[in-house]
């Protein structure tokens, strides 16, 4: 039995000697108990250790298979290095030689191990511990950047919902306070253009999340009126973020059309300064007949904020009557810009390479533009601030009907309408020459081809000569002129 | 000043249909802002389905939520969702195909 277990060993040993870390040994040699036992017993050290080693054996591969353990092993392998390296300190220590035999060769012995060993402990110290990669990883806290993301859209969408009502509320809270003056003025209010019938819906008209509509017909003196809510897009949050950086307001614009009747020949507008100066740049009828400078509205009784542009100092009498001034003066700091014109075409074409052929068609009307109070933080109560504004719009269109300019002052404004037609004539005149030789050269292609396409020789001689005849006379025509022209020039 | 009870200034014979403003006009006053998200999402999810690049195809899901918010009601839904789709599958795909979690850019 004994000597059973003695051969046993040796092959257990010699097996378990290549997975086992050296460290394995290094323990059980440092263990004090195998020291007491060396001198009983030459193997009873193989006893402890076989004991050990298949208790240790048993546990080492199991292990082994969990990568998770690895730590710990490498912690074994540390326990041992650190051991390993007082021992190997006494790489020249004779007491430690004795114990270390199996893992360190005799230096006497073996030449340049020690050179081999010592690259193979330093390649052991510096031990990197891997982490496992993120996607073997089971738990959820390595997608952090995935949350972050979802939570972002959400974020979004509730401030799309909450922005979506608060515009809702404050278009339907101004509705309701302009409901009944509106209605008793016009017989038309809210209209969206699709239903048969002339029929009031009595709602307003749904653009966007942030514009609602409102067309108002059926009153005396104009053709109608169309009232456009511009809120702030509170329902995109990046526009939320950008109004952080740079506020801004709600603006409720109207314009009003007027038939031709209705008004007088003017141009006139007011407003902040920074509105007057932008309009009078953009807009194509105040930059051609109210060239000059905006003037300040503090010489008709207005605040110094607002300025005036006025195609001549008579309209600017004329508009600006006392309760005009009042209403203003009132109500100045939610007045954005007034513009009224009986040219009033849009902003400036932009100059492309075919100049419109033609003036742009003109239309008579009223525009308002006013600012929500409350600079972005509206509450629904604000609207009802806007009321004596739209009083203000009725007036003015009874007041407009009404203001009639006096002898003087139409022929003046006549003139300008001449002059400034004069100069559109004159800035295309090339192009419409052009566009006129083009439309002689066809005709006359037309023609010849019509000469070729007729059948009858005899007709063909005939057409031909009557297009000759023509020709022969237009050049007369014009050697005429140029006669006449020679004459008057001597 | 309120209108005169007495004079009603009202007349239904002149009233006047609502006309929606030309478009001639239109697309310089218009916002362009929803077109441009729309764009943007568009090119993006494919970046992010060609490229395989999982931050692309998650800024093609803002992108078509911006262009949402800001479209006209005007607009065919069809647009939207198809944009909308196109950012969602692009996310899909680009986990499908690599389950690693985004890393950061820092």
């Amino acid at each position: 039995m004994r000597s059973a277990c003695v051969l046993m060993i040796p092959a257990l040993l010699l097996l378990l000697a290549l997975p086992l870390s050296r460290g394995r040994y290094n323990d059980d040699f440092d263990d004090g108990e195998d020291l007491a036992d060396f001198d009983d017993n030459d193997f009873a050290e193989f006893e402890d250790m076989n004991e050990d080693q298949a208790a240790e054996a048993e546990t080492a591969p199991p292990p082994r298979a969990s990568p998770s353990s690895q730590p710990e092993e490498d912690e074994d392998e540390d326990e041992a290095t650190v051991e390993l390296e007082d021992g190997m300190d006494g790489f020249d220590d004779s007491e430690t030689q004795d114990q270390d035999m199996y893992s360190k060769y005799d230096q006497e012995e073996f030449e340049g191990i020690g050179d081999m060993e010592k690259p193979g402990h330093s390649m052991k110290d510096p031990l990197i511990i891997h982490t496992v990669p993120a996607h073997l990883q089971n738990s959820w806290e390595s997608y952090y950047m995935e949350i972050l993301m979802v939570t972002g859209l959400l974020a979004y969408i509730m401030n799309y919902i909450i922005g979506k009502n608060k515009n809702s509320r404050l278009a339907q809270s101004w509705f309701n306070s302009h409901k009944e003056l509106l209605e008793s003025n016009f017989a038309l209010v809210g209209d969206d253009g699709t239903s048969k019938d002339a029929v009031s819906t009595g709602k307003l008209n749904q653009e966007n999340e942030h514009i609602y509509n409102l067309w108002c017909s059926g009153r005396v003196c104009c053709e109608g009126m169309l009232i456009q809510l511009k809120f702030l897009k509170r329902q995109d949050l990046l526009n939320v973020l950008a109004r952080m950086m740079r506020p801004a307001g709600d603006q409720v614009q109207i314009k009003v059309t007027l038939n031709e009747e209705d008004m007088d020949t003017f141009v006139f507008a007011v407003g902040t300064k920074k509105s007057m100066a932008k309009l009078q740049k953009e807009m194509q009828d105040l930059s051609e007949f109210c060239g000059d400078k905006p003037k300040s509205g503090a010489k008709y009784g207005l605040p110094e904020s607002l300025t005036i542009l006025s195609e001549m100092g008579e309209v600017t009498d004329g508009v600006m009557d006392n309760k005009m001034v009042h209403y203003i003066t009132n109500n100045a700091d939610k007045i954005e810009s007034i513009h009224f014109s009986d040219q009033f075409s849009g902003p400036k074409v932009m100059q492309e390479e075919g100049q419109p052929l033609k003036l742009p068609d003109t239309k008579k009307s009223l525009m308002f533009t006013f600012n929500v109070p409350g600079m972005g933080n509206t509450s629904p109560k604000d609207m009802d601030a806007l009321l004596p504004l739209m009083n203000m719009v009725i007036y003015s269109i009874d007041k407009v009907k009404k203001l009639r300019l006096n002898r003087e002052g139409k022929i003046k404004a006549d003139r300008n309408r001449a002059r400034v037609e004069e100069n559109f004539l004159k800035q295309t005149h090339a192009q419409r020459q052009e566009a006129a030789q083009t439309r002689r050269e066809e005709k006359k292609r037309a023609e010849k081809e019509r000469i070729m396409a007729e059948e009858d020789p005899e007709r063909q001689r005939r057409l031909e000569e009557a297009a000759q005849r023509r020709d022969q006379k237009k050049i007369e025509k014009k050697q005429m002129k140029m006669k006449q022209i020679k004459v008057k020039a001597m | 000043m309120s209108s005169n009870n007495m004079s009603d200034l009202r007349r239904p014979a002149k009233i006047l249909r609502y006309k929606a403003p030309s478009t001639e006009s239109n697309p310089t006053l218009e916002d362009p802002t929803p077109d441009y998200m729309n764009l943007l999402g568009m090119i993006f999810s494919m970046c992010g389905l060609m490229l395989k690049l999982k931050w692309c195809a998650w800024i093609a899901v803002y992108c078509s939520f911006i262009s949402f918010a800001n479209s006209r009601s005007s607009e065919d839904t069809k647009q939207m969702m198809s944009s909308f789709m196109l950012s969602i599958s692009a996310v899909v795909m680009s986990y499908l195909q690599n389950p690693q979690p985004m890393s950061p850019p820092w």
